[in-house]
């Protein structure tokens, strides 16, 4: 396993309040990950297996403790800085896909590169090298709803690598397909990690799609277990 | 793709309410803009050239006391004074048809040229009518409308007079603001009424805009503490005496714009939250890949503000293209002579677009800004 951490995580706690209730989340973990490395995180429902993935990527903050990426404790940016921070160095990837059913499937990759001061061509060269390698070069002027769910699973996993980040968060990408897709999206980003050097953090519930990882952690109430 | 290009296919993407929504902005700026015109027509009615140097001198008890014949030469007398003549309102039916859309006036037809020369017709004609006492002069909407032709019978039967007018057409004119009027001899009608030895108000011409407040206050000060004391103010002040009767017109009409505006706000400012409240996951997805709030409301902003502007050139543009097409007078049964949709007319409904733009985009636009990415996420599952 690479021994560089790309992520350090020191006693995170989130604690969400409802109503007049504190839930906790995340009770003070305390992780590494790798760079190139793919982790898997499983746990039950509301083990908070997806708020540490999204504090991870920055789009939630914790309530107490540090999480550095790339050097950066990203709890510490304002909120057009995590912003700028999130466009170059987090792809993601969502159960529901999340595509913009307007846009084609090029449009959709080439979305966040419009944030980039990238020339219409080396746009399209980024976008084009995207499809590629998740293999949909010929459904590039397709509309989400022309394509297969596992398709459109593959065009959001190009839009997250479009941009060429370092870290690729995934909550549950597997979810919403049948087992032949969910393996293609799965080896793509086992592939990712393996060839292109990519850390990968993939949210599962199903042990079949942990099994891709190269560690795997386990979250039950908001701990870490077995780590 | 483009940014732009990006605004535009989401403005777009549900055709059908997007659609309706720009016909709604087209239907209420459109009907705005009428309302406007209405209002601008009472409130500014259109101008002769020569209208800066003419001076209506009426009775001071009011506008139907008549004045005294004895008064022409006094006001003749007053410096500054070009000419003036006689102009009695006739108020008769044309055929007698109830619904006679032009007014009559008895007036002097040698002093036409010198008080109302914006009046153009061929000189045979002017002198024609000056010649023949039972002769008249009509105008060219009036002529058109009617099918008048030079030498046709023109009988007025007397409203407000215990007479009726046996007219013979002499002229038609045009080149005046209401090119509908129709002018006969003051004496014909003296004549008929047995010669009263009265007017119905003098229309007087100054030398020169210098000269106005002078002639005004000269005319008012010679008649000061007589039998018939006048009430001399310029062209655009007797306009405005009468427009101020429509005061509750004008406050109505106002309302219904102010009501028309509001409503306009409500159905975009609805319309707008509905299209982004079912996109609240793609903005929050938008958010995750590095958009930033102010973005998000550039790209909120544009999309509302692109509705309103095709709203704009719909309903400001079709008012336009309409009013500028139309005959006025004969569709208001002769009201309105025209119905101008002005620059300031336009550049109000545009304002009104552009604020209603900002406005039904505001309220969407800062729920996106406060939401936050797993928030907008969980709208998702």
């Amino acid at each position: 396993m690479p021994s560089t951490p790309i992520v350090r995580i020191r006693e995170l706690t989130r604690v969400f309040r409802q109503g007049e209730i504190n839930v906790t989340a995340l009770d003070r973990i305390s992780l590494d990950i790798a760079e190139g490395e793919f982790l898997t995180l499983m746990g039950p429902s509301g083990s908070g297996k997806s708020t540490l993935l999204h504090i991870i990527a920055g789009i939630d903050r914790p309530t107490s403790g540090d999480c550095i990426v790339q050097e950066h404790n990203i709890a510490a940016l304002d909120e057009s800085a995590l912003a700028d921070w999130r466009n170059q160095n987090v792809g993601f990837v969502f159960q529901t896909f999340n595509l913009i059913p307007v846009l084609t499937a090029y449009e959709n990759v080439e979305l966040p590169l419009l944030l980039t001061r990238l020339g219409a061509r080396e746009r399209r060269r980024l976008v084009s090298a995207a499809l590629e390698m998740v293999g949909l070069a010929d459904r590039a002027k397709h509309l989400p709803k022309q394509l297969s769910g596992g398709q459109e699973q593959r065009v959001a996993i190009a839009r997250a690598l479009v941009t060429d980040p370092k870290l690729v968060v995934a909550d549950e990408p597997t979810g919403n397909l049948d087992s032949h897709s969910a393996a293609d999206v799965l080896e793509i980003l086992r592939t990712l990690s393996r060839e292109a050097g990519k850390t990968v953090i993939m949210v599962t519930h199903d042990p079949k799609a942990a099994a891709y990882g190269s560690r795997s952690i386990h979250l039950e109430k908001g701990e870490l277990v077995g780590a | 793709m483009t940014v732009s290009g990006f605004i535009i296919k989401n403005a777009f993407r549900n055709k059908r309410r997007a659609a309706l929504c720009v016909l709604s902005v087209a239907v209420s700026l459109f009907l705005l803009v009428s309302l406007l015109v209405v209002l601008n027509e009472f409130t500014n009615p259109p101008e002769d050239v020569g209208a800066s140097l003419r001076i209506a001198v009426r009775s001071k008890v009011s506008l139907a006391t008549p004045l005294p014949l004895r008064q022409r030469a006094q006001i003749l007398k007053v410096p500054g004074v070009e000419a003036l003549t006689a102009l009695t309102f006739f108020g008769g039916l044309y055929r007698g048809e109830e619904n006679t859309y032009f007014a009559q006036f008895g007036m002097e037809p040698e002093q036409l040229e010198k008080v109302f020369g914006e009046a153009r017709m061929p000189r045979e004609q002017l002198e024609a009518w000056i010649a023949n006492r039972t002769s008249c002069i009509v105008g060219a909407d009036t002529a058109k409308r009617y099918d008048v032709k030079l030498g046709d019978k023109f009988p007025l039967v007397g409203q407000i007079y215990p007479v009726d007018l046996d007219l013979t057409v002499a002229g038609i004119y045009k080149g005046t603001t209401d090119d509908r009027n129709v002018f006969f001899h003051q004496k014909y009608l003296d004549e008929l009424l047995g010669d009263p030895g009265t007017v119905g108000m003098w229309w007087v011409k100054a030398r020169s805009a210098e000269d106005v407040p002078a002639v005004i206050d000269g005319i008012n000060a010679a008649f000061a503490n007589t039998s018939a004391e006048v009430l001399a103010e310029t062209e655009r002040a007797f306009q405005m005496s009468f427009i101020s009767m429509w005061a509750n017109i004008k406050v109505l009409i106002s309302s219904i714009c102010t009501v028309v505006v509001f409503a306009l706000v409500l159905v975009s400012a609805s319309t707008m939250s509905m299209a982004i409240r079912e996109r609240l996951r793609e903005l929050s997805i938008l958010k995750a890949i590095g958009f930033r709030r102010h973005e998000l409301f550039a790209f909120i902003l544009a999309e509302s503000f692109g509705l309103s502007a095709v709203g704009f050139l719909l309903g400001a543009g079709g008012a336009w293209l309409l009013y500028g097409s139309i005959d006025a007078a004969t569709l208001t049964a002769g009201l309105f002579p025209s119905l101008e949709v002005t620059p300031r007319i336009l550049g109000t409904a545009a304002l009104v677009a552009a604020v209603l733009g900002i406005v039904s985009s505001l309220a969407p636009a800062l729920a996106v800004a406060r939401l936050s990415v797993v928030e907008g996420l969980k709208t998702l599952d």
